[in-house]
């Protein structure tokens, strides 16, 4: 479109002076040669692929068309700062290269072709130079301004390509766990409980399709999409992934954002916790986690209504420097600046609370921690 | 196992003597042959079932039921309406959600509409049948998980700055706060009163005192959001 408006404008151009020209009829020859070109870009598809091998080609044609004005025209007529024979025609390069590589692509054909031009010219002279210099600052903008919007507009629509992939996939989640919930869910939900309390077998199979209904529930859970910031996590979500036949998680509604530090230490510590709990409350124990959400610090509990543990236990073996869990506890949690407890009551379970603030704060000397502790 | 017809007794008479009549809602039939069948063993009467909302409110007046025993994901109209329209509708129904977990936003909301408690629906045949029972009697069914959302949500009411115009959100006592946690760690009402000396009628009354305050200031937020819309379409 604009190679033929531009190609128009230097036709018309070189109507006015064509009996300047030294080689009018080879001048016609070199216009009609641009003119098969830009009606060969326009036509041939490849170009709109923007071949690497078209550019170049196309950067060398304006390249000639500009240079082959110092052959055919007068050179007084060069000297007095003539436009050149194609005349605007070259910017239509520039801007094709603009559109191709960003505001790199714009500049170096801008450039080359300003080289062109100076070539052309052989120097500066001063009654020349401004018009020259006008052309070529005007040129090297277009090269940038265009290139910089091809660049804003190509980013633009990748990320409306992301935005609506994730809109997709968000559908999808929604289709496969409304999908999930009304047949997978209702047969494990069907097993467990009518196999619970049958015995031996059945039983067995009841826990297993009992756990398995809860994981499949957690995973698919659609509540409020947490639109965690970098480096933040939803310690929520991380702690549900606990939940099981013998463990209860609660907390609140919304998403627990804190920093992804925190969110593993806290949801190790957790882990580590309840399998304590597994291994030392005995048969049969329960677990209960939650979360509080609180300004700037969250409180986690894990507690159990296991067999529990008498106060001096827990100071002596600590004293001797065993106690394996709660020692991995209290290392990620004091490590990120927050603080725990433990607690035990033979018959009555165990208790262990960590409190740690949202954003990772550095340990407090450790006399001032014990303090606050016991 | 018995299966109940959609709408087993539609008149008075038909349960035994003083058994406590259950409505069954759910879109999935097998699930609730399950709870219906669980409910009858234990001499419970399952007045109707529904399995979407808009037949579950249909068929409300004829069954009066005691409990509704109420799935939120349901098709037609959610449980969370159901659960508005149940109490709205004033006839003495109380609502107990059984709910899926992962939809605590949901229960949330169900819970400030007027549900008196909810269950998770792996909990055992025992722990539901226990707690309608309770829901009849006019107990909230605090389970450790509905505690830890109510904490949750007095924590966000109170941590959110009030817009200009809104009520500023009810608030917890200390020891309504004390309780709460006791509950969402898995205590029962029991051993809270034990533990805190307290008997357990007066625990229990701190409970729902929390449920109570949240349904109040919803309503009033809705009555407040219903007369500011009325007032801007004149």
């Amino acid at each position: 479109m604009f190679r033929g408006a531009a190609l128009g404008y230097a036709v018309i151009l070189f109507i006015g002076v064509q009996d300047d020209y030294r080689h009018p009829w080879a001048a016609w020859a070199v216009l009609a040669g641009l003119a098969g070109w830009s009606a060969l870009l326009t036509l041939w598809p490849r170009w709109h692929r923007r071949e690497p091998a078209m550019m170049v080609a196309d950067l060398a044609v304006a390249v000639a068309a500009v240079l082959s004005t110092r052959l055919l025209d007068q050179p007084e007529r060069i000297h007095q700062g003539a436009s050149t024979l194609p005349s605007i025609w070259p910017a239509a390069t520039v801007l094709g290269w603009a559109i191709w590589k960003g505001r790199r692509g714009g500049l170096v054909a801008a450039v080359v072709v300003t080289g062109a031009d100076l070539l052309e010219l052989g120097r500066l002279r001063p009654r020349s130079a401004g018009n020259t210099v006008n052309n070529i600052v005007l040129l090297v903008l277009v090269g940038l301004i265009v290139g910089y919007a091809t660049e804003v507009v190509r980013a633009g629509q990748a990320q409306m390509a992301v935005a609506v992939a994730e809109r997709a996939a968000t559908a999808e989640r929604e289709r496969l766990a409304r999908d999930i919930h009304d047949s997978v869910l209702q047969v494990l939900g069907f097993v467990h409980r009518e196999g619970t309390g049958q015995g031996g077998a059945a039983s067995d199979l009841a826990r297993l399709a009992g756990e398995q209904e809860v994981r499949l529930r957690t995973l698919i859970s659609t509540g409020p999409i947490a639109s965690p910031g970098l480096g933040e996590g939803d310690l929520s979500a991380a702690l549900s992934r606990y939940a099981g036949e013998r463990v209860g998680v609660s907390g609140p509604a919304q998403p627990v954002l804190v920093a992804l530090d925190v969110m593993k230490a806290a949801a190790g510590a957790v882990a580590a916790a309840l399998d304590n709990v597994h291994r030392h409350a005995g048969p049969g124990a329960r677990a209960w986690v939650l979360l509080e959400d609180e300004p700037d610090q969250v409180t986690v509990t894990v507690r159990d209504d296991g067999r529990g543990f008498p106060a001096e236990r827990l100071a002596q073996a600590q004293a001797e420097g065993r106690l394996g869990v709660s020692s991995s506890i209290r290392g990620r949690i004091e490590e990120l600046g927050g603080t725990v407890e433990i607690t035990g009551t033979p018959g009555e379970g165990t208790e262990v609370e960590l409190r740690v603030p949202r954003v990772p704060a550095p340990p407090r000397p450790a006399a001032r921690l014990g303090k606050r502790w016991r | 196992m018995p299966v109940p017809a959609e709408l087993v007794g539609s008149g008075e008479g038909d349960d035994p003597a003083g058994a406590i009549r259950v409505m069954v809602v759910d879109d999935h039939p097998m699930w609730v042959r399950v709870v219906c069948a669980d409910l009858t063993e234990a001499g419970l009467c399952v007045v109707a079932t529904a399995a979407d909302g808009a037949q579950a409110l249909r068929r409300l007046a004829a069954a009066r039921p005691a409990v509704v025993v109420l799935d939120l994901h349901l098709p037609v109209l959610d449980g969370v309406e159901v659960t508005r329209e149940v109490i709205a509708a004033g006839l003495g129904a109380r609502v107990l959600v059984l709910s899926s977990s992962g939809e605590q936003q949901d229960v949330l909301e169900a819970v400030k509409a007027g549900a008196s408690g909810y269950l998770v629906k792996s909990a055992s045949g025992p722990e539901l049948i226990d707690a309608v029972r309770r829901t009849a009697a006019g107990e909230a069914v605090f389970t450790a998980g509905l505690a830890g959302l109510v904490l949750g949500e007095y924590r966000r009411m109170a941590g959110a700055p009030a817009a200009p115009g809104e009520l500023l959100g009810p608030k917890l006592t200390d020891r309504e706060t004390e309780i709460l946690r006791l509950v969402a760690k898995g205590r029962s009402s029991r051993q809270i009163a034990q533990r805190l000396q307290l008997s357990h009628r007066t625990v229990q009354n701190h409970v729902q005192n929390t449920l109570t305050k949240l349904q109040l200031h919803n309503r009033v937020e809705l009555t407040r959001y219903a007369i500011e819309q009325g007032l801007d379409a004149e």
